[in-house]
């Protein structure tokens, strides 16, 4: 991997984020994202994305939590995780992550407990894929970064 | 004070070194690194989002601080007043609702606050605004979004200035501090204040064809506007009343007002508007020189309410009540021409403010100044004599002591007549005052005589700059800012009359309700005559319900030779007698009786100030208050008639109040039981 070019690892993240944008995974947001990314913090968009991971899985636990909890579930308590879901995936340009939200809490609003079950499902689905894709993307990064020479602190993701 | 004085201040000059100095002039020649610095704290509880608005907002040289919860952005707020220049604060949040913290944060630093939500709804967006955002940011937020927030920074500071402006017109204090402000201020404003006396004639007129709703505005089919009319804000001021200020919740208020149509964000924006304005109000007077109190408040609410001011004038003018004179008086005065001197420069004057403010916790002094009803400090002091009896004890005691020992000098002369019609009432004294120029009877038995016949329509205005220049400027004010404060009500002084009968009826409510019940009184101007007092159906049992017709202000215009007005209303009847400037004493005797003459209570008092006639759709109602230079009595006697349309229920109170500020005997006599009972009747 060492040898692969600076500039194949570019196009190789050019490639994948073109996909994802293609997919309707992303949006314009994660541009923006990777734009306010500088010397300030350069790790700044794997930072907020390992935030996201962190914050969504927990509220995904939560979700689900508030759905098996048999059939007379907390719709309000479920909007409110739903609300900072759609938030913090539109921040960071979760486009598909955040339509799965909105579909979600439609189906909250109408406490259509089976509409909310499947949308969790799809919600996960969505998130789960949108983590495998965006680590695909910061190891690639990484080995850009490394590449090229650039003295970024290791990234995890 | 710290938030008022940023509020003044141009942002640069405590942040921005370059412009520091810079006074008005400053905010529009942006200086070069103008935004950079500009202090923003985030309120949001996702991380995420926290996190990405920090970069973006970095990105626009911004100075950042970042919270991640609600209750702790609200204690550094408060920790380090002065130390933001703006907020941005999340809408979901579990400690704290965004739009409480923008209460909060507008209540007590008067701060622009720009929501964030991703919940793009009108709804959302509705109540964000109702509650006083500046913007509301919809996620994702986008770096363009956020570097043009400085611009609220300028608006609000712009606004403050204007504020200040006005009243610092009137106040010879401060004006040399701000001379260059204001006229840039002005200029840059008036546009915006163009725009906003459109609206507001328009929802006054809406008001008139349809006082009772609001939310059948056409303009607003799809997001329904709540119009606050006299009555629904008296409702409202009565509601928040009878709660206190410090717990009136918009949830309560609303249940008391029991209005249909009104929604608890319609309340709750409103409430948030009214503590903004008695939060500014005591802001002003802090910074006015230390004083405890200021009237500053009432001036603002008069530039504000310009346009309302003028509209009511109009009014007049169309009623043919008001001389050419006196309307063009007015009209300078609504304009907000310091020049003219007449009203605003009353309030400059310390004592004033102290009469008025020395409580500035009193929940009934800001009302009033809510109201714009400068009068209303005394009333608090009266209410305080008579709290048990009445509304707010706390805001009467703490207003009470000082008003006594200023009473006599200032200000609080006036408020002393409203106090003793009003003691309950605070507010309806106060425009009573106002418009009978008891204010400035209070000051002086002789001035009060003379100012008296000039208040009475206003058209004396400028006689009474000559008699004394605080003094004529009180009554002024409290004609002009009437209106104004009431937030499109018309009502000059008569409405007080209203408004006391209103406060009969409810112990609690009365002072609030005052307000509305002016702008109907303002028929005396001729302004409220179409409208009806419906409001007082729900609020004040008593109120008048009959609207006021024409023919009843000219009366009011009569009372002023003799120095008391008389209001007919046809449903009550009130003399009120009265208060002497030093204190103190009060008499009030409200009949409730068609007959009601006025000449009874002139009787009692060597100064007899207000009249007022109000002529009730079902009943007659006379209003005469007569005001007494004895210190520290007030004497109420009331019997209140109001009869609502036929099918309406009669309630005839009595109350008889005799108060010493010192001794305070007046408490005693008046009994909590007694007033309850007639309230209960």
């Amino acid at each position: 991997m060492l040898g692969w070019g600076v500039e194949f690892l570019r196009a190789e993240m050019n490639r994948l984020l073109s996909l994802l944008f293609h997919q309707g995974v992303l949006d314009e947001q994660f541009l923006q994202l990777q734009q306010l990314q500088d010397e300030s913090s350069p790790n700044f968009v794997s930072e907020v994305i390992t935030i996201y991971f962190h914050e969504s899985e927990k509220l995904l636990r939560n979700l689900r939590l508030l759905l098996m909890d048999k059939e007379l579930s907390d719709y309000k308590k479920m909007d409110i995780h739903l609300n900072q879901m759609m938030g913090s995936s539109s921040s960071i340009g979760a486009k598909r992550v955040r339509n799965v939200c909105v579909a979600f809490r439609a189906a909250s609003e109408q406490n259509n407990h089976a509409g909310c079950l499947r949308a969790l499902e799809l919600l996960e689905h969505e998130y789960c894929y949108l983590k495998n894709k965006l680590h695909e993307l910061f190891q690639i990064e990484q080995q850009r970064a490394l590449a090229s020479g650039v003295r970024y602190p290791a990234q995890h993701d | 004070m710290d938030a008022l004085q940023r509020a003044v201040q141009p942002p640069g000059a405590a942040g921005y070194g370059p412009h520091a100095s810079g006074r008005g002039g400053a905010d529009l020649a942006v200086p070069d690194q103008f935004p950079a610095g500009l202090r923003v704290l985030v309120v949001d509880d996702d991380p995420i989002c926290l996190r990405v608005l920090e970069q973006m907002l970095r990105r626009c040289a911004y100075t950042v601080t970042t919270c991640h919860q609600a209750t702790v952005a609200l204690n550094l707020l408060r920790e380090k007043k002065g130390c933001f220049d703006i907020v941005l604060s999340d809408v979901h949040m579990p400690d704290m609702d965004g739009y409480k913290l923008l209460e909060h944060v507008g209540l007590e630093m008067d701060l622009p606050v720009i929501m964030v939500s991703g919940d793009g709804s009108t709804n959302a967006v509705m109540r964000g605004i109702r509650h006083g955002a500046c913007d509301y940011l919809i996620k994702p937020i986008r770096p363009e979004e956020l570097q043009n927030i400085w611009q609220h920074v300028i608006r609000k500071k712009w606004n403050g200035n204007k504020e200040i402006e006005h009243s610092g017109s009137l106040e010879d204090n401060d004006r040399h501090k701000r001379g260059s402000d204001d006229a840039d201020g002005s200029a840059v404003n008036e546009g915006v204040e163009g725009l906003m006396k459109n609206q507001k004639k328009r929802s006054i007129s809406k008001e008139e064809d349809d006082p009772e709703l609001d939310s059948d505005d056409p303009a607003t089919s799809k997001k329904p506007r709540v119009v606050w009319s006299v009555e629904l804000h008296q409702q409202f001021v009565s509601a928040v009343n009878q709660l206190g200020i410090d717990k009136a919740v918009p949830k309560r208020i609303l249940e008391l007002m029991n209005v249909p149509g009104l929604t608890r964000e319609n309340v709750a924006s409103h409430l948030q508007k009214f503590r903004l304005y008695l939060k500014r109000l005591s802001g002003v007077a802090q910074q006015q020189g230390g004083m405890s109190s200021s009237f500053c408040g009432p001036v603002e609410p008069n530039i504000k309410l310009g346009p309302l001011g003028r509209f009511d004038i109009q009014a007049y003018a169309a009623s043919g009540q008001i001389p050419p004179q006196t309307l063009a008086a007015l009209q300078s005065e609504l304009l907000g021409r310091p020049t003219s001197n007449l009203v605003l420069p009353s309030f400059d004057q310390p004592t004033l403010l102290q009469a008025s403010l020395q409580g500035s916790k009193c929940l009934p002094v800001e009302h009033g100044v809510a109201f714009g009803q400068p009068l209303i400090k005394c009333p608090s002091n009266v209410s305080k004599q008579y709290q048990q009896s009445i509304l707010s004890t706390q805001d009467a005691a703490s207003g009470f002591g000082p008003w006594q020992a200023t009473s006599l000098s200032t200000v609080g002369n006036n408020n002393i007549v409203a106090g003793s019609s009003l003691q309950s009432n605070n507010s309806l004294m106060d425009i009573f005052q106002r418009q009978q120029q008891y204010q400035q009877y209070q000051q002086k038995q002789q001035l009060q005589q003379q100012q008296q016949q000039q208040q009475q329509q206003q058209q004396q205005l400028p006689q009474q700059p000559l008699l004394e220049p605080s003094r004529l400027i009180n009554v002024q004010p409290s004609c002009l800012v009437v209106p104004q404060s009431s937030a499109g009500f018309q009502a000059a002084g008569s409405p007080a009359s209203v408004n006391q009968s209103s406060t009969y009826n409810r112990s609690t409510v009365i002072d609030y309700s005052l307000p509305s019940y002016q702008g109907n009184t303002a028929s005396n101007t001729g302004l409220a005559l179409d409208k009806d007092l419906k409001a007082s159906g729900v609020l004040s049992g008593y109120s008048v319900q009959g609207s006021i017709s024409p023919t009843l202000s000219s009366s009011s215009a009569n009372a002023d030779s003799s120095n008391s007005c008389q209001l007919r209303n046809p449903s009550a009847k009130y003399n009120i007698i009265g208060q002497a400037p030093g204190a103190v004493s009060n008499f009030c005797n409200i009949q409730g009786s068609y007959d009601a003459k006025s000449g009874e209570a002139i009787d009692q008092g060597p100064l007899k100030n207000l009249g007022f006639v109000g002529k009730g759709s079902g009943t007659p109602s006379l209003f005469t208050v007569d005001e007494f230079g004895p210190p520290l009595k007030h004497v109420y006697s009331g019997k209140v008639h109001l009869e609502s349309g036929a099918s309406r229920v009669k309630q005839e109170p009595s109350f008889d109040f005799v108060d010493a500020k010192v001794s305070i005997p007046v408490l005693e006599q008046l009994s909590s039981n007694d007033l309850m009972s007639v309230f209960t009747e």
